[in-house]
């Protein structure tokens, strides 16, 4: 290929060679191809018809006899003009994409692209006659039209001859060019000539691509035969080789049908080593025409050999992959180990294309994809589909180079159909690494916008972008296959890359990405614009995981603001926080840097996250490995690549980031207003404006954010604009006067035409305030006056507004508000002019991805601003289900505009980032009472009798509603079996379910039954009779009843309301008795009377009872043991417990049944005095005003008086702020835990004080324990935040087949 | 447990503002469940003059429970053996709620007065104590001037 590195080679050398090659008697071989054409030509009359194929064969030794008067030595003659004329076929094929979309974004193609086009010409001579490759393509039936073309294509052959005669440089496009725009004409060449140096090349070029229509290819095609179809004919390959052509295996059957059977997976392998007898590069000339094997010479007439372009340089190796193929072509001896083969591509015909109209693939790829032995010049069979589909598009482009070495054929013969493996070694060529990088990354991408736009248009693929698409799938795959996978965590010393990759990423849908189908996205693309693009969880986490790249935030220095200035205190990471954000403002004379590292973020560069970064993997291709060859190696150890476009670079793709400002997304009540007040506090002012203003301009050239209607807009240096919700607006005031320390720095709140002009203020003002506040409302207002109404003469009207002017810096507070970039908010948010931008928001999405979009686009983040970027790299991919593709891309543009921390984060010591007192949450689990046991029995009878026939049959659905209120009426048991027959408000499946829920009839049958079954150990009547009578005597005779100590808990006097009496006459407190006799019942012991250790029994018990008047004395009746329901008991005591050790607590009762909070304030309130403890109640049914009355009243501490909250899971579960309270009680588990967690979390939040401690009380061996494990699983499997009906009511069948199991 | 029934603050105040004779008992600083006691030896007992220390600890369940009693002075006693454990029946199974610790302490004083080496927990004392009465008696004084004086 020395030739080629010649730059010019004159028309003389041409002629010269051409001689040269005269020499040389051709005419056997003529005949013989004649004879071979022939025969193809009978066994394959189905496809062409007999007398067009004997028409060929007519003309065919007409021009051979014509023209093959000089067969070249070696049979590799080569017409430039036919070349030029084939490559302009390749090009408009392969490349049109490019060059269509230049054409359509209208950018012009430079001059030095032509230039550069025309010294490829000289080239593409010099390849001539360097005996490297050529390739034709012709397909059959174009062969049939060539009998009527032949008169024109014979004319445009004289016209291009004379042309090139007379500019030998002309390039081949610009020929065909010349050629239909002059070519009917009686002067046609003259006037060609003088177009060709009359228009400039530009017009040429573009002009190429226009009227290179792809209709006009299969006269061109035709033309090319008739003219020089010999020549063609006898092409010869690729690998710098030339051979006679081998013809000797039979004719295909369908080839499509036959792919399908051997469709084995490629492996990668770099084993066996023997020697290949003949290197690549020293194999002896071919010098077995062997005539006898070309017969059918037919068949590579529509062969597209593989070559290299001449101006390669070089070419790397990028990976080997081991094939089985399938032979198609019977040998008499075994290809030997180490052959050298070749793939050589057919063009596929037009009936039997590989896409059909619409651009979904109609042929196996494998069809036309042969593997040729390069020694013996015959095919020798076929690669398998998956591998066909990646190189099909690749080869005989110049991106890709393929080598392929036999490596294994059984040591035997080959017949068809048996399999056998070689190795193809892939390289990369210099020549995909020459675009220029800078224009491509912005042509490219523009031009993809542009694409996109015409598919909205309704436009099919064109079938170059087809082609191209086609390339850019067969690239991917093919790094896929031959695993080369871009470096994600690249060695630490090239750090900027380590944050920018995520190496820790959830995969979410990596099959997807790398697997796809070709036909996949081929029509996806403009249709799913309106898909519902919500992310599910997993998705945000995901992207909020990345987001937070730990170690980066972890290694920010801190920054601390001067005492004079700010007068807070930062917590740590908030002065990582001010770091940062000074960073990002470029003001790095103000970062406080602990090390000196340089901090790439600060450099302003970032890899264009579109581009993955590679590294050259050892050369093991084969030439390497066996003959030890010296490969061309480069010194770079990795290149770059968009696997998007198909493009390559060697240096990195940076893109500049000029954008001051960024997105703080730091968890709520981690303080970003504390840190963007110590921000704006910290560079109150552009101080670089005092030069500037020398030279009287308002506009900052340096940081050019602004468009061009906004530099007109006078610049507010000093101030800086805070944009946020109405409610927020009295707080940030009050927040920035605490932090403001400074009495030079002053503040003005822009709300309600307060400031009659903003101009006045902040420019003619020689003290103007720093930090102007206002609200979304007022510059939505503003806005909407402005540009809606005197839209003609806003230039006028704007003098005063917020919109006269350009500010030092804008601050939008919970940011998000503006992630529909459609409202009008938003749009008045983005009219905003400043030269700095921040946003605040702890949820910068919600719950789509674009709602980022809105984001970038206020904080113009080029590219991605526009919103055609967006929706190619982010929207569309995304849509398709590229989600690792897209949350990349997301990530890679975020991250160095963006910084989140969240409460779980620890700073560098491990410290949590907000200390929270520690939280202790206890199960308490308990046993229902007898009662309570027995009811609950019937009940889950019932229900698993109901489930168990809906799971039989099979309608478990249909009876849905059925099955939750069984299920409800379980757990209401749970809590209080008075609850049955009372609504669950929380459970939105029951809510159409009254009837059921309350069919009293039902429950009060079942309850009946379960007291008829109640034993009695209890008194007879005159037992009873005869125990009062006695306690009578000894109580109420001598009034001792009111001055009774009880034995257990020594209190004295026990109310008599609360006593017990045993049968032995000893008096206790109810609760005391009570837990002695569970106690002992539980030790196994005996009930002894503790006083007089006579046995008791709990059936026969005595209390007093009050009369209705209260000055009459009480009177004993039976104790009935009709115990308090089990969560009662155990919270009753838990809080008097509480009350005795610290009397003032506050504490909070958690339950989602309101009709139990009813029970529990009637419960604890006879339980207690009214002087030690206060109720409150909060549930849905307060009105707004009462809750505040309530919580205010919870919320004063009184030491001497328990304050207890009853708060309904739904009504209190979010917003409130319960820090006053240390302790909580959960009285019936919920099914999703995260709720529980939020309520939990409305006591355990920043403010708490205290250790907190909740109690959740669970029944053991009930549905609460099962609800338990679901909670559970829910934790596990996260909950989607987005389900579907469908799917909630899938997982809840789950469920309740969980609870019932 | 952190929190400390009302019960025992009860007990611990009465057993300091009104104490038994003879039987102190002082709750530790650090853990209130927790008594140091001393008692008395009974008059005309072998342990007379004698004061005996001992440890005193509120279980998490009293007064459902009783309380874990021990003597941490030697003792020369058929019923206490030489950790010394108790071998008592209301610390066992006599317990009842109803019992406080002033009760129970003056219970082990009256094991004092009147050892039952019928029922003995240290099974050689015992057997001393029933073969050879006298010199049982003569050694428990003397294991008290030894070890149980006052100072």
């Amino acid at each position: 290929m020395t030739e080629s590195s010649q730059p010019e080679i004159s028309q003389d050398q041409i002629k010269g060679l051409l001689q040269k090659t005269s020499e040389l008697p051709l005419e056997g071989e003529k005949k013989l191809i004649v004879k071979q054409l022939k025969e193809s030509t009978q066994m394959s009359a189905d496809e062409l018809p007999v007398n067009s194929s004997t028409e060929i064969i007519q003309d065919l030794s007409q021009h051979s006899n014509e023209e093959f008067n000089n067969e070249p030595v070696d049979r590799k003659i080569e017409d430039p003009i036919q070349e030029q004329l084939q490559s302009s076929q390749e090009e408009s094929k392969n490349t049109t994409q490019d060059h269509s979309q230049r054409f359509l974004t209208g950018e012009p193609i430079d001059r030095n692209t032509i230039l550069t086009k025309l010294k490829g010409l000289h080239n593409d001579c010099s390849f001539l006659f360097a005996a490297n490759k050529l390739g034709l393509k012709l397909s059959e039936d174009e062969a049939k039209e060539e009998n009527i073309d032949e008169y024109l294509n014979a004319k445009r052959n004289d016209f291009f001859k004379t042309i090139k005669s007379v500019i030998p440089s002309i390039d081949n496009k610009a020929l065909e060019y010349l050629y239909v725009k002059h070519g009917n004409k009686e002067d046609s060449i003259e006037q060609a000539i003088l177009d060709f140096s009359n228009t400039s090349s530009d017009s040429i070029a573009q002009g190429k691509d226009d009227s290179f229509p792809l209709v006009e290819t299969s006269s061109m095609k035709a033309h090319l035969i008739t003219d020089n179809g010999f020549k063609s004919t006898l092409l010869v390959d690729t690998n710098k080789k030339n051979f006679p052509i081998d013809t000797s295996s039979p004719k295909h059957s369908n080839p499509a049908t036959r792919s399908s059977s051997f469709q084995s997976p490629s492996q990668l392998s770099f084993n066996k080593p023997p020697l290949r007898p003949n290197s690549q590069n020293n194999l002896p000339l071919s010098n077995s025409p062997a005539s006898s094997q070309r017969k059918r010479t037919k068949e590579y007439l529509n062969r597209d050999y593989k070559r290299l372009k001449p101006d390669l340089q070089w070419k790397r190796f990028i990976g080997a992959l081991q094939v089985n193929a399938l032979a198609t072509r019977p040998t008499s001896k075994p290809v030997e180990y180490g052959s050298q083969l070749s793939l050589v591509k057919s063009i596929p015909s037009k009936n039997k294309r590989i896409f059909d109209s619409s651009g979904k693939r109609k042929n196996a790829m494998s069809s036309f994809i042969r593997i040729m032995d390069t020694k013996a010049n015959r095919e020798l069979g076929r690669v398998p589909e998956d591998i066909a589909r990646i190189v099909f598009p690749l080869l005989g482009d110049s991106i890709v180079d393929f080598e392929a070495t036999m490596v294994f054929c059984n040591n035997r013969r080959i017949s068809i159909g048996d399999t056998f493996v070689f190795q193809l070694d892939c390289f990369l060529t210099s020549k995909s690494f020459e675009d220029d990088e800078e224009s491509t990354l912005s042509q490219g991408m523009k031009g993809l916008g542009e694409k996109n736009s015409t598919f909205n248009k309704g436009m099919t693929e064109t079938d170059s972008e087809l082609h191209s698409r086609t390339q850019r799938m067969a690239l991917l795959n093919l790094f896929d296959i031959i695993s080369l996978q871009p470096i994600l965590d690249e060695s630490k010393a090239l750090q900027e890359n380590a944050t920018q990759k995520m190496p820790d990423f959830i995969d979410l849908e990596d099959e997807n990405y790398n697997k796809i189908d070709i036909t996949d996205d081929s029509t996806s693309i403009p249709s799913t614009q309106h898909q519902e693009d919500a992310m599910d969880l997993n998705q945000i986490q995901s992207f909020y995981k990345a987001a937070q790249s730990l170690e980066s935030i972890q290694n920010l220095p801190e920054t601390t603001p001067s005492k004079d200035i700010f007068s807070l205190d930062l917590r740590r990471y908030q002065k990582q926080g001010l770091s940062w954000m000074l960073r990002r403002e470029r003001e790095f004379s103000k970062v406080q840097t602990n090390n000196d590292k340089t901090d790439p973020v600060s450099e302003g560069s970032i890899t264009n996250p579109l581009w993955k970064q590679f590294k050259w993997p050892k050369d093991m291709s084969w030439a390497t490995q066996k003959l030890s060859e010296i490969s061309t190696d480069l010194d770079d150890i990795f290149f770059y690549a968009n696997l998007h476009t198909g493009k390559f670079s060697l240096d990195k793709p940076v893109i500049k980031s000029m954008v001051r400002g960024g997105i703080l997304s730091d968890e709520m009540g981690l303080g970003k207003t504390i840190s963007t007040l110590a921000l704006i506090l910290s560079v109150p002012e552009d101080t670089s404006i005092v030069d500037k203003k020398l030279f009287e301009t308002s506009n900052d050239l340096v940081i050019d954010l602004s468009k061009p209607e906004d530099a007109k807009r006078p610049y507010a240096s000093k101030t800086t604009l805070i944009v946020v919700p109405m409610s927020l607006l009295n707080q940030w005031s009050e927040e920035f006067v605490k932090a403001n320390a400074s009495s030079e720095v002053t503040h003005e709140l822009y709300y309600g035409g307060n400031v009659s002009s903003l101009k006045k203020l902040l420019i003619n003002n020689n003290k103007p305030p720093s930090v102007i506040i206002t609200t979304y409302g007022v510059v939505q207002s503003e806005w909407t006056k402005i540009f809606k109404e005197t839209s003609p003469h806003y230039q006028v009207e704007v003098s005063t507004g917020l919109y006269s002017l350009d500010f030092f810096r804008i601050v939008i507070d919970e940011g998000h508000t503006i992630r529909n970039r459609t409202t009008a908010t938003s749009k008045a948010i983005m009219g905003l002019s400043s030269k700095r931008k921040w946003i605040l928001t702890g949820t910068p999405i919600i719950n789509r991805l674009d709602d980022l979009y809105s984001l970038v686009k206020f904080l113009n983040l080029e590219p991605w601003s526009q919103v055609n970027y967006w929706k190619t790299f982010i929207s569309n991919p995304f849509e398709n289900k590229q989600f690792k593709q897209a949350l990349d891309v997301v990530n890679s543009i975020l991250d160095p505009v963006l910084l989140r921390r969240t409460k779980q984060m620890k700073d560098i010591d491990g410290k949590h980032l907000v200390e929270l007192p520690p939280k202790e949450v206890i199960v308490e689990k308990l046993e229902f009472t007898n009662k309570q046991n027995k009811v609950y029995k019937q009940f889950l009878d019932k229900a698993e009798l109901s489930v168990k026939s809906g799971l039989a049959r099979g309608d478990l659905l249909k009876q849905y509603s059925t099955i939750l209120v069984h299920i409800l009426r379980l757990r209401q048991i749970c809590c209080d079996e008075s609850l049955l027959g009372t609504q669950d408000e929380n459970d939105e499946d029951l809510k159409n379910s009254n009837k059921l829920v309350n069919n009293k009839s039902e429950i009060e049958s079942i309850l009946k039954k379960t007291e008829d079954k109640q034993p009695n150990n209890s008194f007879t009547e005159s037992e009873l009779q005869l125990v009062t009578q006695s306690l009578t005597e000894r109580f109420l005779k001598n009034n001792s009843y009111k001055n009774m100590e009880c034995p257990i808990c020594t209190t004295d006097p026990i109310d008599f309301t609360d006593s017990l009496f045993t049968e032995c006459g000893h008096a206790f407190c109810k609760s005391c008795l009570e837990d002695y006799l569970k106690f002992q019942s539980e030790k196994g012991r005996d009930h002894n009377c503790p006083t007089c250790r006579k046995e008791i029994d709990s059936d026969r018990l005595i209390t007093l009872q009050c009369n209705s008047e209260i000055t009459e004395k009480p009177n004993f009746i039976h104790y009935d043991n009709n115990h308090k329901p089990a969560k009662l008991n155990a919270l009753l005591k838990h809080l008097h417990v509480l009350k005795d050790c610290s009397p003032g607590e506050q504490v909070v009762v958690f339950s989602q049944f309101s009709s139990y909070l009813d029970i529990l304030e009637n419960e604890i309130g006879n339980s207690f005095k009214d002087e030690d403890v206060e109720i409150f109640k909060f549930d849905g049914r307060l009105s707004l005003k009462d809750r505040h009355i309530v919580l205010q009243n919870f919320g004063k501490k009184n030491l001497n008086k328990m304050k207890v909250l009853l708060l309904s899971l739904k009504a209190g579960g979010v917003g409130l702020n319960l820090t006053v309270a240390s302790h909580a009680y959960m009285m019936d588990p919920w099914w999703s835990p995260s709720l529980e967690d939020q309520a939990i979390d409305r006591i355990h939040r920043i403010g708490q004080t205290t250790n907190v401690k909740v109690v959740r009380f669970i029944i053991k061996d009930s549905i609460e324990e099962k609800i338990l494990r679901i909670q559970e699983r829910k934790r596990r499997i996260g909950e989607a935040m987005d389900a579907d009906e469908d799917e909630r009511r899938k997982r809840r069948i789950e469920e309740i087949q969980m609870l019932f199991e | 447990m952190a929190s400390l029934p009302k019960r025992i603050i009860k007990e611990t105040e009465r057993l300091i503002s009104d104490p038994v004779p003879g039987i102190t008992a002082q709750p530790h600083e650090d853990n209130l469940r927790y008594f140091s006691v001393t008692i008395e030896g009974p008059k005309d007992s072998a342990y007379e003059n004698g004061v005996f220390e001992l440890e005193l600890f509120l279980p998490d369940d009293y007064p459902m429970e009783a309380p874990k009693v021990r003597f941490l002075t030697k003792i020369y006693h058929p019923n206490i053996d030489r950790l010394g454990r108790i071998c008592l029946d209301v610390l066992k199974n006599n317990w009842s709620p109803a019992l406080q610790i002033r009760t129970v302490l003056l219970s082990i004083q009256a094991l004092l007065a009147s050892p039952n080496p019928n029922d003995p927990l240290a099974n050689d004392v015992a057997e001393d104590w029933i073969k050879n009465e006298k010199g049982a008696i003569a050694k428990a004084k003397e294991w008290t001037k030894l070890y149980a004086s006052k100072k």
